[in-house]
Parts: C-alpha cells; sequence; structure tokens
C-alpha cells in the first residue's frame, strides 16, 4: 500500500485517494454504528439488563434508526445562539476527529499516511476538537453550555501534558515517532511496550480516558447536573455530528494503544503467527474499546477539581519519572 | 499550474483571511477562531515546506492549546462580547501608511535573495536531524530558552500569588 500511496498525483490516482479515504469513513461509521449498539449491550449486561432488543434481530437496527432520526429531525438554532459559529462549531469537532485517523497504520501492509511524526500528529490535531466543543459551548449562549466547554477546555489542557508525557518513554526506548517504527520496535524486542513502560502505560490509559471524556472523567457532558454539557442546544445533525465525533475519538484511541503498547498487528506468540495481523489487531482493538465501556458501567463520575489535582499532582509527576527512570536504563543497559 | 502551487494559494489565502478576519470581526470569540485558522494554516504552509515538526508543534501549541486559552481567558473574564472600536477619524491616513507599508514589503520581498545552498533534508527524518542540532550545534541556546520558560513560570505564579494575597 506504501507503493499504491507513493504514486504521483494526477486525476485519476488523486480520484483513487479521495476513494480510499471514503472506504475508510465508511469503515468508521460502521465502527461508530456497533459501537454505540455494543455499548448499550454491554452496560445493559452488566446491570442485569438487555438493552436494545426490538429493532432489527437482536436490536441490532438500533443504532441505524436512532440516526435516522436524529437526520430527519427539525434544525433547530435558538433564537439567542450565535448562529455562524453555532453552525461552524459541529464542524470543527468532527473534521479532526476523522483527519487523525490518516496516519494509523492497521497492519505492515494496510496504512494510509506513513508520516515520520504519526504519534504526535495524532495528539497534535486532537487537540483542535476542544475548539470546536468550546465555540460550540459558547455559541449556545447557555449556562450549562458554557460549563460544559469551561470545563472540557480545562480537562483537555491538563490531560494533555501526561497523555504526551507518558508517550515520551515509548519513543526514548523506540527512538522514532513512526507508529510503523514503533510496532516494529515491539517485534524485534520480543514483548510489548506495555511490559517494560508499564508506568507509562497506566498513565496513558486514564489520561487517554480524559481526552476521550468517557467515565470516570465524563464531567464535561454529566448529565445529572450539566444536562449534556455542550451539546445541550444542539438537536438533529448537528448533535449527531458531536457524537460522531466523540466516538470516531473513541476509534482513534483504542488504535493507538493498541499500536503503541500492545504490539498492534503482532500475534502475542510466535506459533500463532499464520494467523493475519489484521485479525490480532481488530482483536485487540475491539478488547480496548470492551474496556472503556467496561469502565463506563462499573466506575463513578469524579469531580472537577478531584480530576484537576489527580492530573496536576499525580499523573503529572508519575509521567516525568517515568521518562527520567526510562532515560536512565537506556543509559545502563 | 502545480498542485503545490494550488495548495499554497490555498493556504496563504486562508492565512491571510484568517488575520484579515480576526481583524475586522466585531465578537471578540469570532475573532479568536479567525485567529484559530489562520494559525492552522500556517501549519500546511510548513507542511508543504516537508517541515513536518514544525507543522505539528504550530498545531498542537498555537491552534490547539493557545487559541483554546485565549476562549477560556475572554469566557471567564469578559462578558460584554462586543468591543465598540473609535473607528472612521484617521481612515484616509491609515490607508496611506498601510499602502505605503505594502508597497515596501513587496518590493523588498521581490528584490530579496537569500545566500547558501538550500539544506537538503526531504529524504532525513526529520525530528532526528533536529533533535541532533538542538542538542550539538545550538544546545547553549537551547538551554537558556528553558531558563527562560523557567523564569516566566516563576513569575507568573509569584504574581498570581500577590494578587491572591491582595484580596
Amino acid at each position: 500500500m506504501s507503493q499504491f500511496l507513493a504514486q504521483p498525483l494526477g486525476w485519476g490516482t488523486g480520484l483513487i485517494f479521495a476513494l480510499s479515504a471514503v472506504v475508510l469513513l465508511g469503515v468508521v461509521l460502521g465502527f461508530v454504528t456497533y459501537a454505540i449498539y455494543f455499548e448499550r449491550k454491554v452496560v445493559g449486561w452488566v446491570q442485569f439488563r438487555h438493552g436494545p432488543t426490538r429493532t432489527g434481530p437482536l436490536g441490532l437496527l438500533q443504532t441505524v434508526a436512532d440516526v435516522l432520526k436524529l437526520l430527519l429531525k427539525e434544525d433547530i438554532i435558538p433564537a439567542l445562539a450565535d448562529k455562524p459559529l453555532f453552525v461552524l462549531a459541529p464542524l470543527i469537532a468532527f473534521v479532526p476527529s476523522f483527519a487523525v485517523l490518516a496516519t494509523l497504520p492497521f497492519t505492515e501492509s494496510i496504512h494510509f499516511a506513513d508520516l515520520g511524526i504519526g504519534l504526535l500528529y495524532y495528539i497534535a490535531v486532537s487537540g483542535i476538537t476542544t475548539l470546536g466543543s468550546l465555540c460550540g459551548a459558547w455559541a449556545a449562549n447557555n449556562k450549562y453550555s458554557i460549563i460544559g466547554g469551561m470545563r472540557a477546555a480545562a480537562q483537555m489542557i491538563s490531560y494533555e501534558i501526561p497523555l504526551i508525557m507518558s508517550l515520551v518513554g515509548v519513543i526514548l526506548m523506540t527512538g522514532s515517532l513512526n507508529l510503523i517504527d514503533i510496532v516494529n520496535k515491539q517485534a524485534e524486542m520480543g514483548m510489548w511496550f506495555f511490559i517494560p513502560q508499564i508506568l507509562g502505560f497506566g498513565i496513558f490509559i486514564i489520561a487517554s480516558l480524559a481526552e476521550l471524556s468517557r467515565t470516570p472523567f465524563d464531567i464535561v457532558e454529566a448529565e445529572s447536573e450539566l444536562v449534556a454539557g455542550h451539546m445541550t442546544e444542539y438537536s438533529g445533525f448537528r448533535y449527531a455530528f458531536f457524537m460522531l465525533a466523540e466516538y470516531v475519538y473513541v476509534f482513534g484511541m483504542a488504535s493507538i494503544t493498541t499500536l503503541v503498547f500492545l504490539g498492534g498487528w503482532l500475534p502475542p506468540f510466535e506459533f500463532l503467527g499464520f494467523i493475519p495481523g489484521i485479525v490480532w489487531f481488530i482483536l485487540k482493538f475491539s478488547f480496548m474499546v470492551f474496556f472503556y465501556m467496561w469502565l463506563r458501567a462499573t466506575f463513578p463520575r469524579m469531580r472537577a477539581d478531584q480530576l484537576m489535582q489527580l492530573g496536576w499532582k499525580v499523573l503529572l509527576p508519575l509521567s516525568l519519572v517515568n521518562i527520567f527512570v526510562t532515560a536512565l536504563l537506556k543509559e545502563l543497559l | 499550474m502545480s498542485g503545490q502551487f494550488v495548495a499554497f494559494f490555498i493556504l496563504s489565502l486562508l492565512t491571510i483571511g484568517g488575520a484579515v478576519f480576526m481583524i475586522s470581526l466585531q465578537k471578540v470569540v469570532h475573532q479568536v477562531v479567525a485567529l484559530a485558522f489562520s494559525f492552522l494554516s500556517i501549519a500546511g504552509l510548513y507542511v508543504m515546506l516537508e517541515a513536518e515538526f514544525v507543522a505539528v508543534t504550530q498545531v498542537l501549541v498555537y491552534a490547539g492549546s493557545i487559541s483554546i486559552l485565549m476562549l477560556f481567558g475572554i469566557m471567564l473574564t469578559r462578558h460584554d462580547a462586543h468591543e465598540d472600536t473609535g473607528r472612521g477619524k484617521f481612515k484616509f491616513l491609515a490607508f496611506i501608511v498601510v499602502a505605503a507599508f505594502f508597497v515596501l514589503v513587496f518590493m523588498g520581498i521581490q528584490t530579496m535573495n537569500i545566500e547558501g545552498t538550500p539544506a537538503n533534508f526531504s529524504q532525513q527524518n526529520n525530528v532526528l536531524e533536529i533533535g541532533k542540532l538542538m542538542f550539538s550545534q545550538y544546545v547553549i541556546p537551547f538551554e537558556i530558552m528553558s531558563v527562560l520558560l523557567l523564569v516566566a513560570l516563576v513569575g507568573a505564579i509569584i504574581l498570581a500569588k500577590r494578587e491572591a494575597d491582595d484580596k
């Protein structure tokens, strides 16, 4: 696929590139549809409920019906909202969520842009989404929205730092920011990065949950106190864009965790190598998605001030210690 | 006309357009969003120059964090979204000054001649090369920069603490 992508850009190849991006978008939309269904089923299972059962066999068409409802709904813009920003905000939130997927390698051969700085690109571009939710919050002219937007911004800025810092250990050991190089390094070492970088892995999981604003860090849209945070005044397809961005990030973050800490497409044991890499990737990826939903069903929500304390007073020093120890071990061993 | 030219044209239009809107828009929040677009387009220009690391840092620091911090600050402090500025008094004079400045800059760019050969880095690992240079040739400026940042950090904390003590 890298040779295929290295072709000179003309009208024909440009069309093919655009089509392959559309295929990825289709895959991601399919994932989002069934991730929502899966989430409702898993949470239902944990809480001794059935989850959706009525629409289609086993409720499989529930999300399709929900999305159809959202798209057909009347487009409501509140009278006192800031109209241009209100319209623009869902787009600012969604576009980066899809743009980050460009650098993710799914196997050694199935990947799009093989960027030298893939890991950093993901984190940098995903930060723009917060700008979208903050703009949406302000434009809606609603106090719950504003509080939600404020929390989103504070949370994103505080947790982006430990998120990057926890990855520095892996980058030090690999000597590269390229995601394919990182997976190849794990193949070379014979173990996945979550073993030598166990501290970094823990910090990364906690910080990534906060970046995704999922339980226990979903105070951004804590429905019992803030209705729906920055999405309170949104309905119809604009609301769908925000939701879509959120679930596309679940896709992205689960992929990044799989690639960086769980060995990407590598099989767990040598003798299982006959199973194609994409299967291993999907298995690990699905485990991560299940993990997010599992946490959602079992953990209570954190308070806003506890969240800030955890970010600045616990995760940041720990990630600095992790960098220091990794650098020391790399020099001594 | 190459694709690169088209990309450059669009990106520079967005950069300048974002800056112009930043000045001409009335609401403070709109201005920050326009500025964020300008920042993002500058990152695009860096990508065109094959300086990917600089581009990503631009997105991470300016488009991501700085814009959000600005919005955050505006929302926490200002309650009136509009700001009325005295306009129109010196419109003609301002136009003359700006036009003269534009002509000067344009002439300067037209006659500019950069000495030396351009660096060849397109086949190399961008981040690795920057790291090597930063910790060998430019290590002293790099360390001085970090001390400067530390001083700014300590200064900010002291200022904030003094204000808290006054209350």
